[in-house]
């Protein structure tokens, strides 16, 4: 858990304190958790994202963030270790395979990055409706892929 | 709204492009319509293995103290001390304790699978969470690989909860039985038997109350349980127990 948190929000201390707050809302919310829709596992991996998106889209006024914390070191290559690290007979993976790099990456992006449309556009340098378009298609080729 | 639209907002709030709003919004149709709530769980499960591709990181020593400390904390507390965090809805400062009670013991045993993983030792719990059935010894039992597959809750009077964390393997015509060493010298003793996969309450009899650093372990055994009352079958997990703090 820590590794997917520390994965979106690029700092040690701010994993901890995700991972952390994500275990005592879970406690909180433990009354609230249904387990005919679906695993533990997949709910606490839940909150624990919304923990950190909700981080991240805060960032700008309720975090301090240095620029050098920032620097986004190779984006591209985390992607792409994650990519690899897929189950090769995954269907996740064979269905990702089969769309456009663009796509994958923008999908990619915003799943293990957590990066907003608006920042998938500036870090791939395209225009924001074309990564909301990559992003819709994309999306939509990987239900009928999955389905 | 169609259905195209709506399986196109699923799948944007599940990979975080959602607005708070967007979210707010799905998250109260899942309420309302199980069927929604089905449906965003599967794109969930679809999205989870990429969880899994994350790099696994050790968990800071002082990790437990920090949760140990932020649930012993009243709720407006846990708000200060985390700057980072927007305030959260009213309701989720609402702690309601009867249903959290109920629910404890599957949350421990949640939580220690995720984190005890790396630790591979027993979770420290909140003070808040009391109740008259509260764990004297708490264990976190571990296959061969390392990895938690069950928590066993020891309570004085003798009957322990046994939470499964995984669907287990269980070879056929074969039974998982809980087994515990009351005393570190003596002979193992059968706490009984579990249907595959399935956690429960067993009820042990004649037995001291349960102490730290007691054995407890589950083998699989032949249907109906071990023909010599001793443990014969392989292990499926095995650890010690230890006291909660609270």
């Amino acid at each position: 858990m820590l590794g997917v948190a520390r994965r979106m929000l690029r700092r040690q201390d701010l994993a901890e304190d995700a991972v952390q707050e994500s275990f005592v809302l879970t406690w909180r919310k433990a009354h609230q958790f249904d387990e005919t829709r679906g695993s533990a596992k997949g709910w606490l991996y839940t909150i624990l994202r919304n923990k950190c998106l909700t981080l991240l889209r805060n960032a700008d006024r309720e975090i301090h963030m240095d620029p050098a914390d920032l620097e986004r070191e190779g984006d591209a290559t985390v992607l792409e270790a994650a990519f690899d690290r897929l189950d090769q007979a995954h269907d996740l993976r064979l269905c990702l395979e089969t769309l456009d790099p663009q796509k994958r990456m923008a999908i990619l992006s915003s799943y293990i990055l957590g990066y907003s449309h608006g920042e998938i556009a500036g870090r791939m340098d395209a225009p924001l409706g074309s990564v909301k378009a990559w992003v819709r298609r994309g999306l939509l080729k990987l239900r009928e892929c999955l389905s | 709204m169609t259905q195209r639209a709506l399986e196109e907002r699923i799948d944007e709030w599940v990979l975080g492009l959602a607005s708070e709003a967007e979210a707010q919004a799905l998250e109260a149709l899942c309420e309302r319509d199980a069927e929604v709530a089905a449906r965003v769980e599967r794109v969930r499960a679809r999205f989870a293995a990429l969880d899994e591709t994350a790099e696994p990181l050790s968990i800071p020593a002082d990790f437990w103290d920090r949760i140990e400390a932020s649930l012993e904390g009243a709720p407006e507390e846990m708000t200060q001390s985390a700057p980072l965090e927007p305030a959260p809805p009213a309701s989720a400062e609402v702690i309601e304790l009867a249903p959290l009670r109920r629910a404890a013991t599957r949350w421990r045993a949640v939580a220690l699978s995720g984190v005890a993983a790396a630790l591979l030792m027993v979770a420290v719990l909140g003070a808040t969470l009391m109740t008259p059935t509260q764990p004297a010894v708490v264990a976190v039992l571990l296959d061969a690989q390392g990895q938690p597959v069950a928590v066993i809750d020891g309570r004085k009077d003798n009957t322990t909860l046994v939470t499964l964390l995984e669907a287990a393997n269980v070879p056929g015509g074969q039974v998982m039985q809980v087994w515990t060493k009351p005393r570190d010298d003596g002979p193992p003793v059968s706490l009984g038997l579990l249907d595959p996969g399935a956690s429960r309450t067993l009820s042990g009899e004649n037995l001291p109350p349960p102490h730290p650093d007691q054995l407890y372990e589950i083998t699989f055994e032949p249907s109906g349980g071990s023909p010599t009352n001793l443990p014969t079958g392989p292990i499926y997990g095995k650890g010690f127990a230890k006291s909660p703090v609270y």
